[in-house]
């Protein structure tokens, strides 16, 4: 099973983003935007993942939507391939319209994840998130416990989920929701979300439930030695555990679930 | 009083060219594009002057002399722009006396907004259509999950 990691100018989460492929035993290799389109079409599944696509010309994602390396992106989440955004990459999908997608598929955004609220500023700080859906209503969540909770890096000036009263609504009601901010224990208070994101929301998906856009970024708290607090302290001078993946590498065992590994 | 001030660069927009590659690729013909920074201020008679130029003028996260070009405008926009405007969030607390931007206070200016300014023109230079320039803000510049497009 090969995953691709896309590549645009001004990525820079792709080597960490593959090496936790690999780590969960899946192939994965770099798609860099000059590829072909029939090249870059041959793969299982997709992750965008974090950076700055285009330097965030004109918003975060927007130029990167419109790539062309975006439409093996497109076919494959018609196809019902799994494809992961992360940070950047969950603001290119966003900016897609391929997530939410609230009536279908559609090039026009319905939401976003804009500037942080309320300074609109930058923010790097560790975070986690819970699954807020049942397991099963996304495949990349389906091997999962109910209310997991994976730690992650929230590294990002533009995620506090932004979207019109209604559209909001439709994304409580239709469970597009998948993950909330929330603390170590699994609870959504106010003071864990740390962008101001509407809902509490830290990751959406689509209807079918194969594209999962997620701000904060797995990949960089899927190794012991990534982790904070008292997860980091309780790995302090194991070596093996350090070294050993853990943590956020919760999500790309889901990935290797939804691509038939059992891992 | 409103008044509404435009600062744009004068060297190179990258952001602005690689919007207009964009657009073009997405079906915008010949589309050229320009893209500035505008403020509009309410002001009271202290800001009505030209006094008021002057002091964004020092403010250096605004305007950078080496870079940037400064002017007075209309208070709306003209004929191939659009004016793209951030959707406030949450509630404004109410503010007391005159605006400070970067530690400044600005004479006489009581609420000052923040937009971009995209200017779209065909390839000779004229102004796009209203048809246009709405077509290529909902295509690419506008988001309106958290962005607001005024067009004249």
């Amino acid at each position: 099973m090969k995953v691709a990691v896309m590549v645009f100018p001004g990525t820079n989460s792709e080597e960490e983003t593959q090496r936790a492929c690999l780590a969960v035993g899946l192939e994965a290799e770099l798609v860099h935007w000059s590829w072909d389109r029939a090249r870059a079409s041959a793969f299982d599944a997709y992750i965008l993942p974090g950076g700055f696509a285009y330097e965030d010309r004109v918003r975060a994602g927007a130029i990167a939507a419109h790539d062309r390396l975006m439409q093996p992106v497109r076919e494959a989440a018609a196809a019902g391939k799994p494809v992961l955004g992360i940070c950047n990459g969950a603001q290119i999908l966003l900016e897609s319209g391929l997530v939410p997608a609230l009536d279908g598929e559609t090039a026009r955004p319905q939401a976003a994840f804009a500037p942080n609220a309320p300074l609109g500023k930058y923010r790097s700080t560790h975070v986690y998130v819970r699954l807020a859906v049942p397991p099963e209503t996304s495949v990349l969540t389906a091997g999962m416990e109910p209310h997991t909770v994976i730690p992650a890096w929230a590294s990002h000036g533009e995620g506090r989920l932004a979207a019109s009263a209604e559209v909001l609504e439709r994304l409580e009601r239709e469970w597009r929701v998948a993950f909330v901010y929330c603390d170590a224990n699994g609870n959504a208070l106010p003071d864990t979300v740390p962008n101001g994101s509407a809902l509490g929301a830290a990751g959406l998906i689509n209807g079918p439930g194969n594209v999962l856009a997620l701000m904060p970024h797995p990949e960089r708290d899927a190794w012991g030695y990534m982790h904070d607090g008292p997860a980091r302290e309780a790995v302090r001078g194991d070596a093996a555990a350090m070294l050993a993946p853990s943590g956020g590498i919760a999500l790309f065992r889901g990935l290797a679930r939804a691509l038939g590994l059992g891992v | 009083m409103t008044r509404c001030v435009e600062i744009s660069l004068i060297i190179p927009d990258n952001e602005a060219a690689t919007a207009a590659e964009t657009l073009r690729r997405l079906g915008f013909p010949g589309a050229t594009l320009t893209r500035a920074d505008l403020y509009r201020l309410e002001v009271d008679a202290q800001g009505e002057g030209p006094g008021l130029l002057e002091a964004i003028r020092r403010i250096e996260e605004l305007f950078n002399p080496n870079k940037h070009a400064l002017r007075e405008r209309g208070t709306a926009p003209e004929p191939g722009e659009v004016w793209i405007h951030e959707i406030a969030h949450g509630e404004t607390e109410p503010r007391e006396g005159p605006v400070r931007i970067a530690g400044r206070t600005l004479p006489g200016v009581n609420g000052i907004e923040r937009f971009t300014v995209w200017r779209l023109a065909d390839a000779d230079g004229a102004p796009a259509t209203h048809e246009t320039v709405t077509r290529a803000a909902e295509t690419l510049l506008c988001n309106p999950a958290f962005q607001v497009a005024s067009i004249r």
